[in-house]
């Protein structure tokens, strides 16, 4: 990185908080999106929205791309590094300002993990709904910044339905508030909120957020319901939903997925071609009444086995492995793309046919869990980079999997963003008119295109695809892969 | 076995659990980024010893592995890791100095002893302890506590349920004789034969953890004799030697003696584990309420999953009430020489840890080795806090004789 | 004062594209929002009217933007399913009308606010160009969100022609109760405990116990009323009437619990609200006892868990000062007022950019 720029970071920052060695930078390459690197300029780590502030107006003079980063968890490769770019790592502006359990709302810092806010409210008998997977590290900025979702999100929304206000410094520079601690956020005006949350990064960086508290539920009643046959999981998904039932999370996952789950937190699911989890929640009168509906439509639904979480440790252990499935992915292939498309619920099987026809035609295995509540799909491609040419063919069956979301009327992604990962394919979804409009705000907000340089739209200097191969460890034969 | 580091997929889970990170907040002081360190370094992007201060800051708590839903083999990745590294490292010869006189005094309790007594033993060499026997060594200022000999076999009272034998260990046995001897009153008490071999000794993990893998198996296999065969189970108390045992498939790997080392490793337990399958004769408990902290050994609760076990022995103790702390699974930071590497991360980590048991309000803390005993004790010292700290077997005796 | 119905979205492309400058209305339900138009073409959208698509499998429904709310909630009743955001004016506004100001009834409090559940949108910008906005299914993230900057927007963006939301399906029973207080800190307190608490109500309004209609006889002045409605199936609704006033019986300071016979007029904040003007105001609870000293002499009803007031008055300079010394804004409903915006000014850096991109030549007034 250019002296100048490095001299202009010292006067902000003292060593310790100024990275730029290799050593110091290299572990920043990548976020949890690793097919894609980039070895960053210099890493920031700020302690205050003073240091933040004053680093983009840097960047803004400078015109010196930047990239926010919070615990680096994305799946879209939304905090992937900007070659010779800054990051900005927010995690150590991690506290809680201000938990008001009577108005049910706190404020915090962009670099609170977001289930520190949950277990700060729980004494209130209070939770963060949002619960993406990754909850247990991933920052409330990162959240923001790509509109996360979670198993919830049918019900109760995704971040964006959980932000009320927010102080933000645009990629110019400028800092202003909107919304505040009323449920009703923005409410007279245009809901600017709803604007800035999932806008990848590319306005600027949250610095304070109001996030509104939900009580806890008095019950939760969970059942896990296995099937000799994907479509019928899926069936049984229209049916719940027919009968006017409200879950607050309905999930499937297919064979190789509870496998991998399985294999990581010894769940034990029932051995089957597909699970379905249903989640009740609520007061516990209703909540009764609703599960005896619920387990007569199960029963119709041609389940095989179904199971009925009986205390709160088996609610926990149904969840765990849900909630690890993707990284438990791992123990079955060294590597693997997450796809994030939505279809409407009634096409869900249409779905997974087709998913099913082309993971044939490419020979590559796919590993299918989904928030089914909302046609959320997470089929997980795997493949192993260490062959020559596996990543291409991978992203190839990645790509078909989006358009054939968009053909049934869907989205790209319901809850991981566009990032890195899924921008080539925006035009399939806006026109160009509409991208043009994007581009156009974002040049309003950002007219050097700084912020989050090279995400969510198409072409632009973007870093390659990283080399895969095998491991020198393995080369040497001191560790070997199961 | 060794996993290969590519199965980290990145997703980040490990960082919530790691106390470096959750203090320093960098990614190269994460697991997640040291992974990614030793593979730059394996692939030669990176000197060996730029990353090394961020390999050397890890506590090797094993906090990462639990959390980690694709299965890496954190511990021994970095066992491996370090073993590479340890022959292209050059040591300065004070270094190299005091690595020798650990390789030839920590393992054998007579030496030790005698070095102790005799003040051979300085800071400069704990300096050359990379782990939890270091922190053992602070207590040598103060003079050594009088051997507490257990003899050969201890018969089982009442009813016979079992028959163990005891690791005696090396540096804990010469520090804190009274932690055994409690053991083996506790297992006697519960209708256990406890056997002590006389000539059994060390375990080998003291000197795995500095990377001294060939005179590491050189002393672990000398036990493989020492012990009857027909015992139910080989107890230890030291939380490191039970986790240390579990590796010997790798420490053997490619060794004559690899069979009999995972059979070895394989009838090792744990104290808590052994008692807690057993299940205790209910002991007289306490005549007051006692509030009691159980606080997690990074060797017992992560690395060899031990978190219900000690608990459930506690909740058999009458009038004890057994209390929760936030963060229960955080590294309290006595990680041995840690203190001496890095002063501050380890103050601050027991700072944390005495915080939160302190806001629960015990009577005593206990717990399941000598390491974290130390580094809670220390903490309470700095701040005149004379709240007592024994090891779980010390507190089972004075269950059973009604008190201390 | 030109005035257009365009009967499509080609004939409001070209009405907006010959226009200096232009304002939408719809059914013309806030007469507020319309008097300060100062010479600018009116365009009125009642015409482009009627329900696209809706699948209630999928829980969407998709309308044109001049769909009166009323033929909406008929289509959605039909199917068991409604609207959770409770559109505020449901027998005279239109569906855009309704998110353009951003209006939400009562029944806010359980699910959430018009932001909640609009999905996507069609709209026609300053520059006459037409372009969707968000999705048309339940959950995406895919580019700005710019469906949700519409809310609130007071067509001053740009004009939604058609929007799309998410629907929940509607319980079959409602029962009401009402809790007395001596004063307004008392009916606070009752909200913090509730918003503590696992009930699940399906709206909690609070209004000056004189102030509502069944129950108003012999009532103190500074008295408050807690109107709290519980939803629900018939075999449990009666069980948790009971548990939930007794929690309240036991646990806040109310002086007397009734229950009260359901009503849609119950539900309608608006409905005891007289008075030339009338005003909706974004306030956080605790900011709401200074704020109600200030307005005492109004009508007023705090609704949605006290987030959200209403008040009416006839004098709307007072309130205007009101407003602006509590660091409050106000959205003028009805009466005639050169601003319909009131109190502190909404101004913000980043709206200003979006009006620069969708309205360069600021025609949206």
């Amino acid at each position: 990185m250019n002296r100048a720029v490095i001299e202009a970071l010292e006067l902000i920052y003292p060593s310790d908080r100024l990275l730029t060695r290799d050593v110091e930078l290299l572990p920043y390459e990548s976020d949890a999106l690793t097919a894609f690197s980039a070895v960053p300029g210099a890493v920031v780590l700020p302690i205050n929205e003073e240091e933040i502030i004053d680093t983009v107006r840097l960047c803004h003079q400078m015109a010196l791309p930047f990239v926010a980063r919070g615990s680096g968890t994305s799946l879209s490769g939304g905090s992937l590094p900007i070659p010779e770019g800054l990051t900005i790592g927010l995690n150590r502006l991690n506290r809680i300002k201000k938990l008001d359990p009577e108005q049910r709302i706190a404020v915090v810092e962009p670099g609170v993990i977001n289930l520190h806010i949950t277990e700060a409210a729980q004494p209130y008998g209070l939770y963060y709904a949002p619960d993406p997977s990754s909850q247990s590290i991933c920052t409330i900025g990162g959240n923001i910044a790509f509109n996360s979702g979670g198993a919830h999100c049918l019900k109760y929304g995704m971040t964006s339905n959980h932000v009320l206000g927010l102080k933000v410094v645009l990629a110019d520079g400028t800092v202003t508030t909107f919304g505040g601690e009323s449920v009703d956020g923005v409410g007279i005006g245009p809901d600017l909120v709803g604007l800035f949350v999932g806008s990848e990064g590319l306005f600027g960086i949250a610095l304070e957020i109001t996030v509104r508290l939900m009580p806890q539920p008095e019950l939760y009643r969970t059942v896990l319901a296995a099937y000799n046959d994907l479509g019928a999981a899926g069936d049984a998904v229209s049916m719940v939903v027919a009968s006017g039932l409200l879950p607050g999370a309905m999930e499937i996952m297919d064979r190789l997925a509870i496998k991998a789950a399985e294999a990581s937190v010894q769940a034990g699911y029932p051995d089957a071609e597909a699970l379905l989890i249903v989640e009740l929640e609520g007061e516990a009168l209703q909540v009764g009444a609703e599960f005896d509906q619920l387990l007569d439509t199960i029963e119709e639904s041609g389940a095989f086995e179904v199971r009925v979480a009986q205390n709160e440790a088996e609610r926990t252990r149904i969840w765990k492995g849900r909630k690890g499935a993707f990284s438990a992915v791992g123990r079955l292939s060294p590597d693997y793309i997450v796809q994030d498309g939505v279809v409407p619920r009634s096409r869900l099987g249409e779905a997974l046919v087709q998913i099913n026809e082309l993971k044939e035609k490419h020979q590559l295995d796919v590993a299918n869990v989904f928030h089914a509540g909302d046609g959320n799909l997470h089929p997980l491609i795997l493949y192993d980079g260490r062959e020559a040419g596996a990543l291409e063919k991978a992203e190839a069956l990645a790509g078909e999997i989006l358009a054939l979301c968009i053909n049934l009327g869907g989205s790209i992604t319901g809850e991981h963003g566009i990032g890195m990962e899924k921008r080539d394919y925006l035009p399939a979804m806006f026109s160009e008119e509409e991208i043009d409009i994007m581009q156009a705000l974002r040049r309003a907000i950002d007219p050097n295109e700084i912020a989050n340089r090279g995400k969510m739209f198409p072409g632009g200097e973007a870093p390659a695809l990283s080399q895969h191969g095998m491991h020198p460890l393995e080369r040497a034969g001191l560790i070997s892969r199961e | 076995m060794a996993t290969a580091i590519e199965k980290c997929v990145h997703c980040g889970f490990c960082l919530a659990a790691c106390p470096t990170y959750n203090l320093l907040g960098e990614e190269m002081d994460s697991p997640r980024g040291r992974i990614y360190l030793m593979k730059n370094v394996l692939e030669e992007r990176l000197s060996a010893d730029d990353a090394q201060p961020y390999i050397d800051r890890c506590l090797g708590c094993m906090a990462c592995v639990p959390a980690c839903p694709s299965g890496v083999e954190y511990g021994d990745l970095l066992v491996s890791y370090r073993a590479l590294q340890e022959d292209q490292r050059r040591r300065p010869p004070l270094d190299a100095l005091a690595r020798k006189l650990v390789i030839e005094t920590l393992p054998y309790p007579r030496r030790f002893r005698l070095a102790a007594q005799t003040g051979k033993l300085s800071k400069a060499l704990s300096a050359a302890l990379p782990d939890a026997f270091a922190s053992m060594l602070s207590l040598l200022p103060t003079r050594l506590p009088p051997a507490r000999p257990i003899p050969p076999v201890l018969p089982a009272q009442g009813a016979r349920r079992g028959k163990v034998a005891l690791l005696p260990g090396c540096v804990q046995q010469v520090l804190a004789p009274e932690i055994n001897y409690a053991a083996a009153q506790v297992l006697s008490a519960n209708g256990i034969e406890v056997h002590n071999p006389p000539d059994a000794g060390c375990c080998g993990s003291i000197l795995l953890h500095i990377g001294a893998e060939k005179q590491a198996r050189d002393i672990a296999r000398r036990n493989f004799t020492q012990f009857p065969a027909d015992v139910d189970a080989i107890i230890t108390t030291a939380a490191g030697c039970g986790s240390g045992i579990n590796d010997y498939e790798l420490l053997f790997k490619n060794q004559p003696e690899a069979e009999r080392a995972t059979e070895f490793s394989r009838v090792v337990m744990d104290f808590s584990a052994y008692l807690a399958e057993l299940g205790l004769r209910e002991p007289a408990g306490f005549e007051e309420e006692r509030r009691v902290v159980y606080q997690d050994a990074c060797h017992l609760i992560h690395a060899q999953s031990l978190r219900a076990e000690p608990r459930a022995l506690l909740n058999q103790i009458p009038n004890l009430r057994l209390l929760e702390i936030a963060d229960a699974g955080m590294c309290c930071g006595s990680a041995g020489t840690y203190n001496i590497d890095q002063p501050t991360i380890a103050a601050e980590l027991g700072r944390r840890k005495i915080e939160s048991i302190l806001a629960a309000q015990p009577d005593v803390i206990v717990s399941g080795n000598i390491g974290c005993i130390t580094q809670m004790r220390q903490q309470l010292e700095l701040q005149g806090n004379p709240l007592p700290v024994m090891h779980i077997a010390e507190l089972l005796r004075q269950a059973y004789d009604g008190g201390p | 004062m030109t005035m257009y119905a365009p009967g499509s979205v080609t004939e409001l492309q070209a009405v907006v594209r010959e226009s200096e400058r232009i304002h939408i209305v719809g059914n013309g339900s806030k007469t507020a929002l319309h008097c300060a138009v100062n010479g600018a073409a009116i365009a009125d959208l009642s015409g482009m009217s009627g329900i696209i698509e809706y699948q209630p499998s999928e829980y969407t429904v998709t309308a044109r933007a001049g769909t009166p709310v009323r033929e909406l909630n008929e289509a959605l009743r039909q199917k068991s399913q409604y609207l959770p955001f409770d559109p505020l004016l449901p027998e005279q506004a239109t569906i855009g009308g309704t998110v353009a100001s951003n209006l939400s009834g009562s029944r806010r409090f359980r699910y959430g606010g018009v932001r909640d559940f609009i999905l996507g949108a069609e709209v026609v910008d300053g520059e006459g160009r037409t372009f969707r906005v968000g999705g048309k299914v339940v959950k995406n993230s895919a580019g700005f969100d710019l469906s949700k900057f519409l809310v609130g927007s007071l067509g001053k963006y740009a004009i939604m022609t058609e929007l799309t939301f998410k629907v929940f399906p509607d319980v079959p029973r409602f029962r009401c109760l009402g809790f007395l207080f001596e004063a307004l800190e008392d009916a606070l307190s009752a909200i913090y405990f509730i918003n503590q608490s696992a009930y699940e109500l399906d709206a909690l309004d609070l209004a000056p116990a004189r102030s509502v209609p069944p129950i108003n006889r012999g009532k103190k002045d500074g008295n408050w009323k807690l109107l709290a409605r519980l939803a629900g199936f018939d075999d449990t609704l009666p069980q948790r009437v009971e548990r939930f006033s007794a929690a309240m019986t036991g646990d806040t300071a109310t002086i007397q619990v009734e229950e009260i016979k359901d009503s849609a007029a119950l539900w309608n904040p608006l409905a005891d609200l007289s008075g030339e003007f009338l005003v909706k105001v974004v306030i956080p609870p605790k900011q709401l006892p200074a704020f109600d000293v200030l307005i005492a002499h109004d009508h007023r009803r705090y609704s949605v868990g006290g987030n959200i007031a209403f008040a009416a008055t006839d004098d709307i300079a007072q309130l205007d000062a009101a407003l602006d010394a509590s660091g409050l804004t106000g959205l003028c409903l009805r009466g005639a007022v050169d601003s319909a915006v009131i109190g502190v000014p909404i101004d913000n850096a980043l709206a200003e950019r979006v009006k620069q991109v969708l309205d360069p030549q600021r025609k949206l007034v």
